[in-house]
């Protein structure tokens, strides 16, 4: 192979791989939000849900060493803190965006402080046990395609399954009948002798596992360790992708790859060194995101109906 | 026959009122049971209340004699009640057997079985003779099939009481007559029907037995063939009514009101008023006929302005008004009242004066203030005038009855002396009473030379108050006949879409001077 070439399949295979890594979080965190909205809830709080998944994740990982048990936590830890979100949006039925914003806020400051109670002032960020990449033998070697597709880590494939079974249950079931019901027209589920509020808690728990899930991927598959910095606006973004992805976990996943391609990109070039400045770069993920879900291409998305409306029955 | 299901010593309070009052209803197997009532009297609690979407605070309920417990629409469900709400419970974006199938457990177990069900459902649509395309989108059915949507749901759960409210509120005629064919067949299944409405002609028509509610009690249950459409009325509202509006001859004059051409469209960009062209004389009243949704609300909006004007000319006194904004529209002449009171015609939380100013507040003021004194002042004249109960000016506009905000609505609209007035369903919602008044009103201010434009989905009112009728489908006139020689079949078959023929068939002006008779 000579000079050019190479460097060129180099930067792809470097570019493409580290896309599906970057797209895996979102795209979970986009899944959950998925049910939660098409419940009728718009879940503002996925993005301290990730944190606190991050840090539930990071901790366990760091006494125990035991790595499913870490993600586990994660998920965990994200349905807990969204059993209080449920309550705000459903029981309560306080304004979702601001009780979700609130939340966010909140998220930040417990997180460091557990962490900095539990860690000590080390300035030593510590480091955890991590998933590795696969590496499926014989694939791989496939030229370009092989080291992208099949070099990720089981949690990127676990991601991907999920989507499906998310597709499935949402559009193949009673149960995701009724919760989409649940979004479009509450009045019309309840009178169908659908509990309203069991499906927007669930719809909102499922978000919760989903983004707590989210956070533990970033420090078990991709940080390795833990600050407050860790999530950064990617629990918004997967706001976003769900949107662009019209509500539909296959079309998230699409979205999401989309998404990890510019975020992918942006730090490729700046590897591999280019005239463009690096501020413009990193704000490319967030422009396309943009761009998406405006509804200035491939039409205006429609939401269901009830979005955010909360529910009673008398 | 037997009795198959008792409602005894019936209590619900809400906040403020009892809604209803040691109500008891006995609904025999195989019969249709109207509930009557005016708006308020508490039908529709009743029947929330046997639908489990109310708790009742005492009272029991009994079917086939054993007492039953309602704390959720699944509990009725699960007995064989259902029921059909006036605003329908359907879910737009999902498809008819989505519907249908929504909340039930059946078939595959957790797993959607759509195929299966379409064929039920294909099935009893024709053993019912209710056509149907288990596929087809909801959202994009005519509303008298989301109608038999409804109905084939309660089949489809084999519901044997079925509770319909206000069932032809947005039919037409004939729609009315095939949904009454389907409800007579329901009941030689064996089923029970009730209907809940304010319309005598129709409980004449296909009821069997009928309960008259008042203020939250029953007053009376009838056999419907000892019965008669007076004694009924006077069981409904307590004392004796005419409804008959007496309009004195009235040679109208010109055109004051002209509307070219004009096109308009929904939020979703759907044409809704495509290309209507009309006018309204000096003294007349032209009635817009129609099935809700076929573009009425449009055409008053774009005549305010509060929806854009896509196309077309309006002209009012010779003026072309086409572009104007709302204020400037309202200052040159015309006048409206809204079909929705309490959220476009008046601000609820503010006090009758200053809905009674609404509009015209710029005239009340001192230098940089508002001149309190003089707008209480007219504000009091306002509510003499229209006779407006209350417990006086400085209420909150929301604490009014239906009746009398519609009359502080309606005579503010008046009273601003505009050419033109546009007024939308005036009578929706209200008792007899109140209707009257609102009916005398109207017939005043044509006496008094404006034009008046009225919309209304009650083919009685237009058939009593309008100098010509205007019937709307789709946007479109399907014709325009004189309210006198008019026929309820010949306007229902255009509602329908359905051109007779003999009728005017354009949507253009007439071009002789119309009649003014009396009724």
């Amino acid at each position: 192979m000579n000079g050019p070439s190479f460097v060129l399949s180099a930067f792809v295979v470097t570019w493409l791989t580290a896309s599906l890594r970057l797209a895996g979080p979102v795209l979970l965190a986009a899944l959950g939000e998925t049910f939660a909205e098409q419940s009728g809830v718009l879940n503002v709080g996925i993005e301290g849900t990730m944190l606190l998944g991050a840090l539930a994740s990071f901790l366990v990982s760091f006494y125990s060493g035991m790595i499913w048990a870490s993600l586990i936590a994660a998920v965990l830890a994200g349905i807990a803190a969204n059993l209080f979100l449920a309550w705000m949006y459903v029981t309560i039925r306080a304004n979702q965006v601001v009780s979700g914003l609130v939340f966010n806020v909140f998220a930040v400051g417990v997180a460091s402080t557990v962490y900095r109670k539990a860690m000590g002032d080390s300035a030593l960020p510590e480091s955890i046990a991590m998933f590795q990449p696969l590496h499926i033998p014989g694939l791989t070697r496939i030229p370009i395609l092989g080291p992208v597709l099949f070099g990720q880590t089981i949690l990127f494939y676990a991601t991907l399954l999920l989507a499906c079974i998310a597709y499935f249950i949402l559009f193949k079931t009673n149960l995701g009948l009724a919760l989409r019901a649940s979004g479009e027209n509450p009045a019309a589920a309840a009178s169908a002798g659908i509990s309203v509020a069991r499906m927007r808690y669930l719809g909102t728990l499922i978000s919760g596992a989903g983004a707590g899930m989210a956070g533990g991927y970033l420090v078990l598959a991709q940080v390795g360790l833990f600050r407050e910095s860790i999530v950064s606006g990617q629990g918004f973004i997967a706001l976003g992708i769900v949107i662009f992805g019209r509500w539909n976990p296959l079309k998230a996943a699409v979205a999401a790859m989309v998404f990890g391609a510019c975020d992918a990109l942006q730090l490729s070039l700046q590897i591999f060194g280019s005239h463009v400045p690096s501020q413009l770069l990193l704000a490319l993920p967030y422009i396309v995101t943009i761009l998406a879900i405006s509804g200035l291409f491939g039409g205006k998305a429609v939401q269901p109906a009830a979005l955010m409306v909360p529910y009673d029955r008398e | 026959m037997k009795d198959f299901l008792e409602m005894r010593n019936i209590v619900k309070r809400f906040p403020g009122v009892v809604a209803n009052n040691r109500v008891n209803l006995t609904i025999r197997a195989g019969e249709i049971h109207a509930l009557l009532g005016e708006n308020g009297a508490g039908k529709s609690t009743l029947m929330q209340i046997l639908y489990g979407f109310h708790s009742m605070d005492s009272g029991e309920i009994r079917m086939d004699g054993k007492q039953i417990r309602l704390d959720s629409p699944k509990d009725a469900i699960a007995l064989g009640i259902g029921m059909v709400h006036q605003e329908f419970m359907l879910v737009r974006p999902f498809t008819v057997v989505e519907n249908t199938v929504l909340g039930m457990r059946e078939g595959r177990g957790p797993l959607l079985d759509l195929e299966q069900a379409s064929r039920k459902l294909q099935e009893l649509s024709n053993r019912h003779g209710l056509a149907l395309d288990p596929a087809a989108r909801v959202g994009s059915l005519p509303i008298g099939v989301q109608q038999r949507v409804e109905i084939l749901k309660l089949l489809y759960r084999d519901a044997s009481l079925l509770i319909l409210d206000e069932p032809t509120a947005v039919l037409t005629p004939q729609e009315k007559d095939q949904l009454f064919a389907i409800l007579r067949k329901l009941k030689q299944d064996g089923r029970s029907v009730v209907i809940v409405t304010h319309k005598l002609k129709e409980i004449m028509e296909c009821a069997d037995r009928v309960t008259v509610m008042r203020d939250g009690q029953v007053v009376a249950t009838r056999e419907v063939r000892e019965t008669s459409e007076h004694e009924l009325t006077r069981l409904m509202v307590g004392r004796d009514v005419n409804l008959r509006a007496i309009k004195p001859e009235r040679k109208p004059g010109a055109a004051v009101l002209q509307v070219k051409d004009l096109r308009v469209e929904d939020e979703s960009g759907r044409e809704k008023v495509c290309g209507l062209s009309l006018e309204v004389h000096a003294g007349e009243i032209l009635g817009v006929a129609g099935v809700d949704g076929n573009g009425q609300s449009e055409l008053a909006e774009a005549l305010l302005h509060l929806r854009r004007i896509e196309g077309g000319q309006v002209i009012v006194n010779g003026a072309d008004v086409t572009s104007r904004s709302v204020a400037e529209h309202r200052a040159g002449g015309i006048s409206y009242v809204p079909a929705d009171r309490r959220r476009v015609g008046s601000v609820p939380e503010m006090s009758v004066a200053d809905n009674a100013i609404l509009g015209q507040q710029r005239k009340y003021v001192r230098g940089l203030f508002r001149d309190l004194d003089e707008a209480r002042k007219s504000a009091e004249k306002l509510t003499a005038r229209f006779g407006i109960r209350g417990s006086g000016i400085d209420q909150g506009a929301g604490k009014l009855s239906g009746g009398n905000l519609q009359k502080l609505i309606l005579g503010r609209e008046i009273l601003r002396g505009s050419a033109v007035l546009v007024v939308e369903q005036p009578t929706r919602g209200l008792d007899v009473g109140a209707v009257e008044s609102v009916w005398q009103e109207l017939i005043r201010a044509r006496q008094e030379g404006k034009a008046i434009l009225l919309i209304s989905a009650e083919l009685d009112e237009l058939l009593n108050l309008a100098d010509r009728i205007a019937v709307m489908f789709e946007g479109r006139i399907m014709g325009i006949v004189d309210a006198v020689a008019a026929s309820v079949e010949v306007i229902g078959l255009m509602m329908a879409g359905i051109r007779p023929a003999g009728a005017a068939n354009t949507g253009a002006t007439m071009k002789e001077a119309p009649s003014g008779e009396t009724v």
